[in-house]
């Protein structure tokens, strides 16, 4: 509060409010300046993995309306905050779908990427989460890394379908939640028999002493993989991306604070200068007259 | 599913998954490379995860993975034998 014997309204209170806005302004600018220049490493190497998965879609199709009896749904998010909505609209989509996929002989589980999305789903779906990860972008994202991640989500997970949540990077203020679908490879077999992309398979023919459902297990366990990695450089993308985003909504708030603070101030000060004037001036005519 | 009891290959058989069979192989390629092009390579293999089950709704003790396959020691000029990790 004001200082103890001041006459006037103290305006050290409100510059103490503007320095410490011009501190929050000067850190959120910064902030945003990592964030694009982390941005832009990781943009081309996103752009490079999103080859890796197309063949797959070539080949196989993508079947999200497949209706089977164990989902899994993995969501991947950010360990850091301060990064916009781009987590929130991740676990609505993993929300919504985790309704869709639930039913009298269905059941769906979650493995979840990070630690913001944990956090969210931990509040009403604790007894469907099944695994959690963290620390993921400790080092920067290389295949290896997810490689072992989903060679431990397959061996410890049981599923009949698996369902990658994740934000794709459109450009720098445009990230689309995004959800791909990859079937066991039972699943994959019978929807060849039913037709459709997959049913197509039969047209190739096969060399080596392998059978075509070898060959459909080692090809669902390599698409997880690949798009596994690619939803995690995406939604790295997508997270530096929406920082970007709040930290400069953020500077711009600040910068209109300061701003109306600033009026204040003035309006203040000059008040305090009218009174003090006032005072002396009828105090002296007072002596004269 | 058919019952074929087809020859599954020896990492199948192992109880390898193909990503973690090409993990290894990719490990080993790694470790095969001249000195500069080696130091650059090892810094796309590195891992660092936590991860921790869940049973019954609740958190059990996570576990941090920081390598991704058993360190297999380099058989040098040996260039013609080959490695069944």
């Amino acid at each position: 509060m004001a200082p103890l014997g001041a006459r006037s309204v103290s305006t050290q209170i409100v510059r103490n409010r503007m320095k410490s806005v011009k501190n929050i302004q000067k850190i959120t600018k910064a902030m945003k300046m990592v964030a694009a220049s982390k941005l832009r490493a990781v943009q081309t190497r996103t752009e490079n993995s999103r080859g890796l998965w197309q063949p797959f879609t070539a080949l196989l199709g993508d079947a999200p309306s497949v209706d089977v009896k164990k989902n899994v749904i993995v969501a991947i998010t950010s360990d850091k905050g301060l990064c916009g909505g781009i987590n929130s609209t991740s676990v609505k989509v993993s929300r919504a779908l985790h309704k869709l996929t639930s039913g009298p002989e269905k059941e769906s589980k979650y493995v979840i990427l990070g630690e913001k999305g944990k956090v969210q789903l931990v509040r009403d779906s604790r007894s469907s989460i099944e695994m959690t990860v963290s620390e993921l972008q400790k080092n920067p994202i290389n295949y290896t890394q997810i490689a072992v991640l989903a060679d431990d989500i397959l061996k410890n997970v049981e599923y009949d379908a698996l369902r990658v949540v994740f934000n794709k990077f459109h450009s720098v203020i445009s990230f689309k939640p995004t959800m791909v679908t990859i079937l066991s490879p039972e699943v994959a077999e019978k929807e060849s028999e039913a037709g459709g992309k997959i049913g197509d398979l039969d047209a190739y023919e096969i060399e080596g002493g392998e059978t075509k459902s070898e060959i459909l297990q080692n090809l669902a366990e390599f698409q997880f993989s690949c798009v596994l990695y690619n939803g995690a450089l995406e939604n790295a993308c997508s997270e530096l991306g929406a920082r970007m985003s709040a930290m400069d909504s953020s500077s711009r708030n600040a910068g209109d604070m300061l701003d109306r603070l600033t009026l204040t101030y003035n309006r203040t000060r000059q008040a305090s200068i009218t009174t003090e004037l006032t005072e002396i001036i009828s105090g002296a005519s007072a002596l004269e007259g | 599913m058919s019952a074929t009891t087809a020859a599954v290959p020896f990492w199948r058989a192992a109880g390898m998954t193909y990503i973690g069979y090409s993990n290894i192989c990719a490990a080993l390629v790694r470790n095969c490379l001249k000195e500069p092009f080696k130091s650059e390579a090892a810094s796309r293999e590195k891992v660092h995860f936590s991860v921790a089950k869940w049973a019954d709704g609740k958190q059990e003790k996570p576990s941090v993975i920081l390598v991704s396959v058993l360190r297999v020691p380099a058989l040098h000029g040996q260039p013609g034998s080959l490695l069944l990790a």
